[in-house]
């Protein structure tokens, strides 16, 4: 029973405020009325029974209690007509009882949610706290312990950024068509700022920070559904699942990262990787390539490969080049170049982080000296490796990635005094 | 002669705006529009329901928050119809705002025509939009800039700009700020930044979306930043 109302919450309540905050352009009140509707199927559906369509249940009770709220503020009368007339339309009765409310006629006003919740007039912080609120239904506590800060940060957060909306006045929309293009990049970076937030968690952080992961690839999907023209959200939906695929494998049981080379590619859920290709495929036959869809189609050749060296290394180089191509970005340039040291040699990599280092663009991040070491490791220089294995440790922070370097930084510095 | 005065107000006096200021500034409205001094004026929303637009290598950024972060924030203008600078800076010393933070007087170009604002239309919200320069951008652009009439024209004509016009440079500028009942007055912007406001327009939208189309369409996306600020009238709280 519990699972049914739980199921219920997660599928449900996104629907349920993006229709309340269109109806009553009230975002508060929306969400008040979303956690009542649930609370009182949690107290009612163990003694009625659940409903036979839950979704259309939970959205009546919400809305329902939305008129109330406002019959008692007298200011918003025109809002709860409409309100009135949108439930008597959906239910075909003047009944205030949910149960006759089994044909569900409410529009998903969830695509204007997310282009509102991600508008770019919002900072980056602000955007995914209220997306995660407002669309997922994740209390401000749990966001906060999600992104490890305070509650109280959290709520002045979302209240800021709920306010920015009312007051600047961000509208409650769909771009149009034509703006697309502009709009949803912004709204797929807060989604995959989601998820790489959850994939990064340690197995022995929080539940909730894991838990991101699915709240993401959940959202992408909704994204995939509304937006049915638009490939790039497909790509991206791919390209999470391909990466939450290997997620049992890329860490080990004392919690250190496993490099992709040396996973255990067994462990590697089929379900998901089959899941990916078919969505890429999906974008990818729309013939407009975007930077999502790419990295996805990176993804997909290492979970084609049976192993590491079986991997289609030139293929990935190339992939990577296009999304150099596209992005300008020195952080692909970097993963380009450890895409062409396994396609035609540490060597050829190593001239690409010359370039990359010249340029400066990096300075500071621990991957460029990390993957420098690794390059001159293959080539078996290893007193060089290690000094840049030092290197990166010491700019790599806490936790596992500074581990592994150190591991990797022990064994070249053997090999060294067993060379020299 | 036209000047505008900005008010940018300090967080850490906010307190002391008190019912003293509140009749003060209530007595200052009152006489500067029987006076005719008062041209035009609003109070804006905070910055953090500011958002900033430009454009960089024919990409549009829009960015939450004001267009640079100082502890002094523009927090409204009035526009004044006065004889000389000096009336002007003495109208700032009056003004309360200038006990709780800064005012600064810039003058505008003898050209700009004065014009008091309409009430917002129905389903309408006004912002001011300041036109700011980037220490970012190589002054030998400005020798590129693009005509800024077009746009102007073209705002006109849609019922968006309500007003606007140039500033003096900011060189030319007096910033007044009253601390134990004695002004003191400063040459220069209430800012010492490298990044200034080199002009405003009051736009009339239909909501952020439409503001942010206006502004990136202005000459000095390109070259400056333009910071959105919606207007905050006083019987809104």
């Amino acid at each position: 029973m519990g699972t049914v109302a739980a199921d219920a919450f997660r599928q449900e309540w996104g629907r349920i405020t993006a229709a309340l905050i269109h109806q009553t352009g009230d975002w508060d009140l929306a969400e008040e009325c979303a956690q009542d509707a649930f609370a009182q199927a949690l107290r009612r559906w163990p003694r009625d029974g659940v409903p036979n369509r839950p979704g259309a249940w939970l959205m009546t009770v919400a809305r329902n209690g939305a008129i109330d709220r406002l019959r008692r503020s007298s200011t918003y009368r025109a809002k709860v007509e409409e309100l009135a007339v949108m439930a008597t339309r959906e239910t075909g009765t003047d009944s205030r009882e949910p149960d006759a409310a089994d044909d569900d006629g409410v529009p998903d006003e969830r695509l204007r949610l997310i282009f509102t919740c991600c508008h770019p007039a919002l900072a980056m912080e602000a955007r995914v706290a209220l997306t995660l609120r407002t669309l997922t239904g994740l209390s401000t506590a749990e966001i906060a312990r999600a992104f490890l800060v305070p509650e109280a940060t959290m709520a002045k957060r979302l209240v800021r950024a709920k306010h920015k909306i009312a007051n600047a006045r961000i509208p409650y929309r769909v771009p149009p068509a034509d703006a697309l293009p502009e709009r949803v990049p912004g709204v797929l970076a807060v989604l995959y700022l989601v998820f790489n937030e959850g994939y990064s968690a340690s197995a022995g952080e929080n539940l909730i920070r894991r838990d991101l992961c699915d709240q993401a690839v959940a959202l992408a999907q909704v994204l995939a559904e509304l937006l049915p023209g638009e490939p790039e959200p497909k790509g991206l939906l791919a390209l999470m699942l391909y990466q939450r695929s290997r997620q049992a494998a890329r860490v080990n049981d004392r919690g250190d990262l496993v490099t992709l080379e040396d996973q255990d590619r067994a462990r590697w859920d089929q379900v998901q990787i089959g899941l990916a290709r078919r969505h890429l495929e999906e974008a990818l036959a729309a013939r407009r390539p975007g930077q999502y869809q790419i990295q996805a189609a990176i993804a997909g050749c290492h979970a084609a490969a049976p192993t590491a060296q079986a991997t289609d290394w030139p293929r990935i180089a190339r992939l990577y080049q296009l999304l150099a191509d596209m992005t300008g970005s020195p952080v692909i340039e970097l993963n380009r170049a450890v895409a062409v040291a396994m396609a035609d040699g540490p060597a050829a990599g190593l001239a690409i982080l010359r370039r990359l280092e010249a340029d400066d663009a990096l300075a500071g991040y621990y991957l460029l000296p990390a993957t420098r070491a690794d390059f001159l490791r293959r080539l078996g220089r290893s007193d060089e490796a290690a000094s840049a294995y030092e290197e990166a440790a010491a700019l790599a922070g806490t936790g596992p990635e500074r581990r592994f370097l150190n591991a990797r930084l022990a064994e070249v510095r053997s090999q060294a005094q067993r060379g020299g | 002669m036209r000047y505008m005065l900005i008010h940018a107000a300090d967080p850490d006096l906010a307190s002391k705006w008190d019912d003293e200021a509140q009749a003060a500034f209530s007595a200052w409205i009152e006489e500067t529009i029987r006076t005719g001094v008062n041209l035009q004026g609003s109070r804006l929303r905070p910055t953090a329901d500011a958002t900033t637009v430009k454009i960089r290598d024919g990409e549009l950024i829009i960015t939450d928050g004001p267009f640079v972060e100082t502890k002094e924030q523009v927090a409204g203008y009035d526009l004044l119809e006065c004889a000389s600078l000096d009336e002007a800076v003495r109208w700032a010393g009056r003004h309360p705002s200038s006990w709780v933070g800064a005012i600064e007087v810039r003058a505008l170009p003898e050209r700009a025509p004065a014009a008091p604002l309409p009430k917002p239309g129905e389903g309408k919200i006004q912002y001011l939009m300041l036109v700011c320069t980037d220490p970012a951008v190589d002054a030998r652009e400005f020798d590129r800039i693009e005509p800024v009439d077009p746009w102007v024209a073209d705002t006109d004509g849609q019922g968006i700009r309500l007003y606007g016009s140039e500033l003096e440079p900011p060189s030319g500028a007096r910033t007044v700020r009253v601390r134990d009942s004695s002004a003191i007055v400063t040459d220069g912007p209430f800012a010492e930044t490298k990044e200034q406001i080199a002009g405003f327009d009051v736009l009339e939208c239909a909501d952020l979306d439409e503001a942010i189309e206006v502004a990136r369409r202005h000459p000095m996306a390109r070259l400056g930043v333009l910071e959105v600020r919606p207007f905050w009238p006083f019987e809104e709280d």
